[in-house]
């Protein structure tokens, strides 16, 4: 069953489209990264997914409902948001942003122990927002997101603003969210990011999406046919895949002569670039 | 459109905690009562027509209004707004559970303003009620202030033109033999709350109490379809 289905959507602000006819489907239980550099339209998706903001044509349904009943109570019960537009309330500790949530979505006290357990906070309950890191901060602003165990997950740019323990506490949290059955819908222009977590990335660019598929499907796709060898005497080679090299590998092997061997596999990084002739910014 | 009080409540709480440990804002709360009692001695001394409408009009301005467009301005600037948006709370929860805190310190502050001031009206019941209608009037007003600023101090700002419209309408009712056009500042729910409250104890007419009450209702119910209607809006990205 596909949890969320966006077909031909197109949103035009002024005489610029961000999003200009972009179509996929996401099945239930996939983490699925949608990659792009800022100001990609990766934001303005998520936004129309969520009923924050109307297509300017197309159509996008999420739980099999068009997108604009997300606005509804009884739809909103159903998935958490975490954006860079997300925030928390300041003078309150954590416990009480937590409480506020867990209050709107009508759940037992036990809710708050459990997901500060689970983003690693626990220990910081009594702790005042303003006097929070950043990292603190977005594990707050993820636990306020996932209090109510939701089914399907956006999370827009999530590790943006974190150094790289807590972006891996952060993953971490998510692969088991994933494992109890949540759907995750995940931004980032932080391809290493998508590499280690998605089992299917879009790459949008432009307003439109490039290429579409697991991270190993996209590498082997554009897998360069060579294979790189490294001698023990220094000498260096780049072969193409074949009978002859496979003969030449095996010789050198026999010999004992290699001393490291692989293939050429592009990153995600390598493909977007190759894709879209752009960096990543 | 649904009407959670779990919700509202839940935000109201919320809010009530912010604003106590806001003392740049909670410091509002004295002035009224500083208002009144400065009044008070000013009257005494030289019985000031219409002065308890004063400290009112005054209040219902810089308390109300003011708090109230400060808790939306900041919730917006701090993007808490957004996310209370995405979760169960209805509209009418969030601006409920918001106005709730506003409207309830009003109520209590503009009690013992009245009581410290020595004010009695002609007919309590519609001193009660032209009192509650512009209270939920200001805080519709705050609203309204708060969704077109951007941060607390735009919001700081936008009173100054509700302090002219609305506090100033019974002062600029004086010019209208100069002016006819201030005519127009009699229809001003604060130059209705004058004549009101200057109705003396005895001898006055049905019309006399409703014409005022049933002036604030109708600007009371208008801005508040104004502010819901605009709250929907603007926090729509279009």
């Amino acid at each position: 069953m596909d949890v969320i289905q966006v077909e031909h959507i197109r949103k035009r602000f002024g005489n610029k489209d961000a999003l200009a006819d972009v179509s996929f489907s996401i099945p239930k239980g996939e983490i699925f990264g949608f990659l792009g550099p800022s100001g990609s339209g990766k934001t303005t998706l998520i936004k129309i997914l969520t009923a924050q903001l109307n297509p300017t044509s197309g159509q996008a349904s999420v739980f099999n409902e068009p997108a604009e009943m997300m606005n509804h109570s009884a739809q909103k019960m159903r998935f958490g948001i975490l954006t860079d537009n997300s925030g928390l309330y300041e003078r309150l500790s954590i416990e009480e942003n937590l409480e506020l949530y867990r209050q709107l979505y009508d759940l037992p006290k036990s809710s708050i122990d459990k997901v500060l357990q689970f983003v690693n906070l626990s220990g910081e309950r009594k702790k005042k927002v303003k006097l929070l890191s950043k990292g603190m901060r977005q594990r707050v602003m993820l636990a306020c997101a996932i209090i109510h165990e939701p089914e399907l997950l956006f999370l827009d740019e999530p590790t943006s603003a974190l150094d790289p323990v807590n972006s891996l506490h952060i993953y971490k949290g998510l692969r088991y969210l994933n494992e109890k059955g949540t759907t995750i819908f995940l931004t980032t222009h932080d391809m290493a990011e998508a590499e280690l977590i998605c089992n299917r990335v879009a790459i949008l660019y432009q307003g439109q999406i490039q290429t579409i598929g697991s991270p190993k499907e996209l590498k082997k796709q554009h897998r360069e046919n060579v294979v790189s060898v490294d001698l023990i005497n220094g000498e260096a080679y780049e072969l193409p895949i074949g009978e002859g090299t496979a003969d030449q590998i095996a010789d050198w092997m026999k010999r004992g002569l290699i001393d490291r061997l692989e293939t050429k596999e592009p990153s995600l990084g390598d493909i977007f670039i190759k894709m879209t002739g752009s960096e990543l910014l | 459109m649904s009407i959670s009080l779990k919700r509202a409540h839940a935000i109201f709480v919320k809010d009530y905690k912010e604003f106590s440990r806001n003392y740049a804002l909670s410091i509002m709360l004295i002035f009224p009562i500083i208002l009144a009692l400065l009044l008070r001695a000013a009257d005494a001394a030289s019985s000031l027509p219409g002065s308890f409408a004063t400290v009112l009009n005054l209040s219902f301005v810089f308390l109300t209004c003011f708090v109230q467009a400060c808790l939306i301005a900041e919730e917006k600037e701090r993007n808490t707004l957004r996310s209370l948006m995405m979760t169960p709370a209805t509209t009418m929860d969030v601006l409920i559970g918001k106005s709730t805190l506003v409207f309830v310190m009003s109520v209590v502050v503009l009690a013992i303003a009245t009581y410290l001031f020595g004010y009695e009206p002609a007919s309590i019941w519609a001193f009660v009620a032209a009192t509650i209608l512009s209270i939920i009037l200001y805080t519709a007003v705050g609203t309204i202030c708060g969704l077109f600023s951007k941060t607390l101090l735009d919001a700081s700002l936008s009173i100054i033109p509700v302090t002219i419209v609305f506090s100033g309408a019974p002062w600029g009712a004086f010019l209208v033999e100069d002016y006819p056009i201030f005519k127009v500042l009699d229809y001003m729910p604060s130059s209705q709350l004058v004549h009101l409250l200057g109705l003396p104890p005895t001898d006055f007419t049905t019309g006399e109490l409703l014409n005022p009450l049933l002036i604030i209702l109708a600007w009371t119910v208008v801005l508040t379809i104004v502010s819901v209607v605009l709250y929907q809006r603007r926090l729509k990205d279009e």
